[in-house]
């Protein structure tokens, strides 16, 4: 049970109750066909390449798409604001926000580079291969998505904003539920780990750039996880994963997070909708599960 | 709405210009909530320092420096032997800054021969004052996150680094220049290698600390500090690692851009427009300060 969700359940408990026209059997009763939002448009663009070929038509397979729209559909997004979200071959391992007009650019090099990276058996330390690969692409869908927040919102980032990014994915990744976040944040810190670990020393201008070191990402992401759910990941304390002088903060570090969440995001949020998406359990089953029935 | 935040940074900005007419007396700055303390070492290498930093009054000026910020909360700032080399503000505070670390930073800018700069432009007096503005201001800067319950997107440490390098912005094109510069040669003279596990420390490493200061003043003020960045005609033998590299420095002014608009909306409402204007007026470095 990760302590956020129950944050998050209770603001959204406080505002249903706060609202007399909205019952909580009325609730339940809603569909899961409700999670739609008309200002969220989504887009498979077709590879060229033939071997990014099996990427895409995994992708439109899985409705990875579909799923991400239903997932955001609490967003209450400004008027006029459309969400546009498009998987496409970008000619470079990298995805990114592309501002209010173009949107969200989701490229097929990210979860192909993912694989190669990802172990090809579950590692001493329980990293799956499966948890890397979708570890990274979630990571990376929902860091970008952390920018494109920032960006239609207008919150305010008094930290470094790649770390903000990278803080968005980490507590959206701990609120699918345990399966989901166990599966999922050790993957995202293992792919950021490898890199790090392949090269170094680093020259000063390496530290020049606007995002983290890899091995701070993949630290922070462990922190964020540990924050989130000590009992979950107590194991990737007690094998040294994440050094032991920063366990201490983590707990700390995720009330930071979650607090910045609850304040400039929580109120563009449906707490309605919201609900429904937590109320779900078949989020991102593991490759082989069927499609989430309509 | 961003553009409103900046309509109201300037009129802040004309506002300090209008007061400069008439500066402000020492008794209009105050705050009640800031408690200072100096406490005295038990070291005797320390007691140089004690004793300057008490004659200079520095903890005296940060707090008129702070008056117009209006903190729901107490905090006491200390200067003491922390039996460390540092101390990080924890929640609840206090706010300490060690003697230790003064004895660092004064250590790192002795390295700059006497009544010479740096190929920058840093001399030994700015390193040292720059170095204790920075960790004044990135200490207090946590403490305001906490004592107000600011949101923090990013790390906290990093925020407390923008924050500390926005105010120093503030003070004036000539005294920026001197705190920035010195601030960023501090870590630029601190650099050291870091491996493995060090990079799980909550901080930035000295090398990105040293960037991020020289990019907040790029960003704020490109014409200002335009000889903070690699120029783009030099060639690869000419590559110089103390100055910000062109592709980093292009992203720097909506960096400066998106810290204002965090400023404004965040730690502006707790601001008294009328004592930042009189704090904006002040002079605040004094010739001697560093030697």
């Amino acid at each position: 049970m990760l302590s956020a969700k129950g944050l998050i359940w209770s603001a959204t408990l406080a505002s249903i109750m706060l609202s007399p026209a909205l019952r909580l059997d009325r609730l339940a009763a809603q569909p899961v066909s409700a999670l739609t939002n008309d200002q969220i448009e989504i887009q498979y663009s077709e590879a060229n390449a033939s071997y990014f070929r099996p990427i895409y038509e995994r992708y439109k397979k899985r409705e990875v798409l579909e799923q991400l729209k239903q997932f955001l559909s609490p967003l209450v997004l400004p008027a006029g604001v459309t969400l546009r979200i498009t998987a496409k071959e970008c000619g470079t391992v990298n995805s990114w926000w592309s501002g209010r007009s173009a949107g969200l650019f989701l490229c097929y090099e990210w979860p192909d580079f993912a694989e190669r990276v990802a172990p090809l058996d579950i590692t001493s330390a329980g990293i799956t291969r499966e948890g890397a690969v979708l570890g990274a692409f979630l990571q990376v869908t929902f860091h970008e998505l952390g920018h494109a927040m920032f960006d239609i919102y207008d919150i305010p980032v008094l930290g470094r904003e790649e770390d903000a990014a990278d803080q968005m994915a980490g507590f959206i990744l701990s609120q699918f539920g345990s399966g989901v976040a166990r599966r999922t944040l050790p993957g995202a810190a293992y792919l950021w780990r490898q890199l790090g670990e392949a090269g170094g020393p680093w020259p000063r201008d390496a530290f020049s750039d606007e995002h983290g070191h890899p091995l701070q990402r993949a630290y922070n992401y462990l922190c964020m996880a540990y924050g989130a759910a000590p009992d979950l990941f107590q194991q990737y304390i007690d094998n040294g994963l994440l050094p032991k002088e920063r366990v201490p903060n983590c707990a700390h570090e995720f009330q930071q997070i979650r607090a910045a969440f609850v304040k400039t995001m929580l109120p563009h949020i449906d707490p309605v909708k919201l609900k429904l998406v937590q109320s779900r359990e078949d989020w991102l089953l593991p490759e082989g599960s069927e499609p989430i029935p309509k | 709405m961003k553009r409103v935040a900046r309509a109201f940074a300037l009129a802040l900005t004309i506002l300090g210009a209008a007061v400069q007419l008439f500066p402000a007396a020492a008794q209009d700055l105050q705050n009640s909530q800031i408690d200072i303390a100096y406490v005295e070492p038990g070291k005797a290498e320390y007691r140089p320092i004690y004793d300057r930093l008490r004659a200079r009054q520095v903890l005296e000026e940060l707090r008129m420096f702070l008056a117009p910020l209006r903190l729901p909360n107490k905090v006491l700032v200390k200067i003491e032997q922390c039996d460390a080399s540092d101390r990080l503000y924890q929640s609840g505070g206090p706010v300490t800054i060690c003697y230790e670390y003064v004895d660092r930073l004064r250590e790192l800018a002795a390295k700059i021969p006497a009544d010479s700069k740096t190929q920058r432009g840093v001399s030994r007096e700015d390193a040292i004052v720059g170095a204790f503005v920075q960790v004044v201001l990135q200490r207090m800067s946590s403490a305001v996150f906490d004592n107000l319950d600011i949101p923090i997107w990013g790390r906290e440490q990093d925020a407390a680094d923008k924050l500390a390098g926005f105010l120093m912005l503030q003070f004036g094109k000539e005294t920026a220049r001197r705190l920035l510069n010195g601030a960023a040669y501090f870590f630029e003279a601190s650099d050291r290698t870091w491996t493995g596990s060090d990079f799980s420390d909550t901080r930035g490493t000295e090398a990105q600390r040293f960037y991020n200061y020289l990019c907040v003043a790029y960003g704020g003020d490109r014409r200002t500090f335009s000889d903070f960045v690699e120029s783009q005609s030099m060639g690869r033998g000419d590559q110089r690692l103390d100055l910000l590299p062109e592709a980093r420095a292009v992203r720097c002014p909506k960096e400066y851009s998106d810290l204002t608009w965090a400023f404004d909306s965040t730690i502006m409402p707790n601001v008294d427009r009328n004592l930042l204007g009189k704090v904006a007026a002040r002079k605040w470095l004094r010739p001697d300060d560093g030697r």
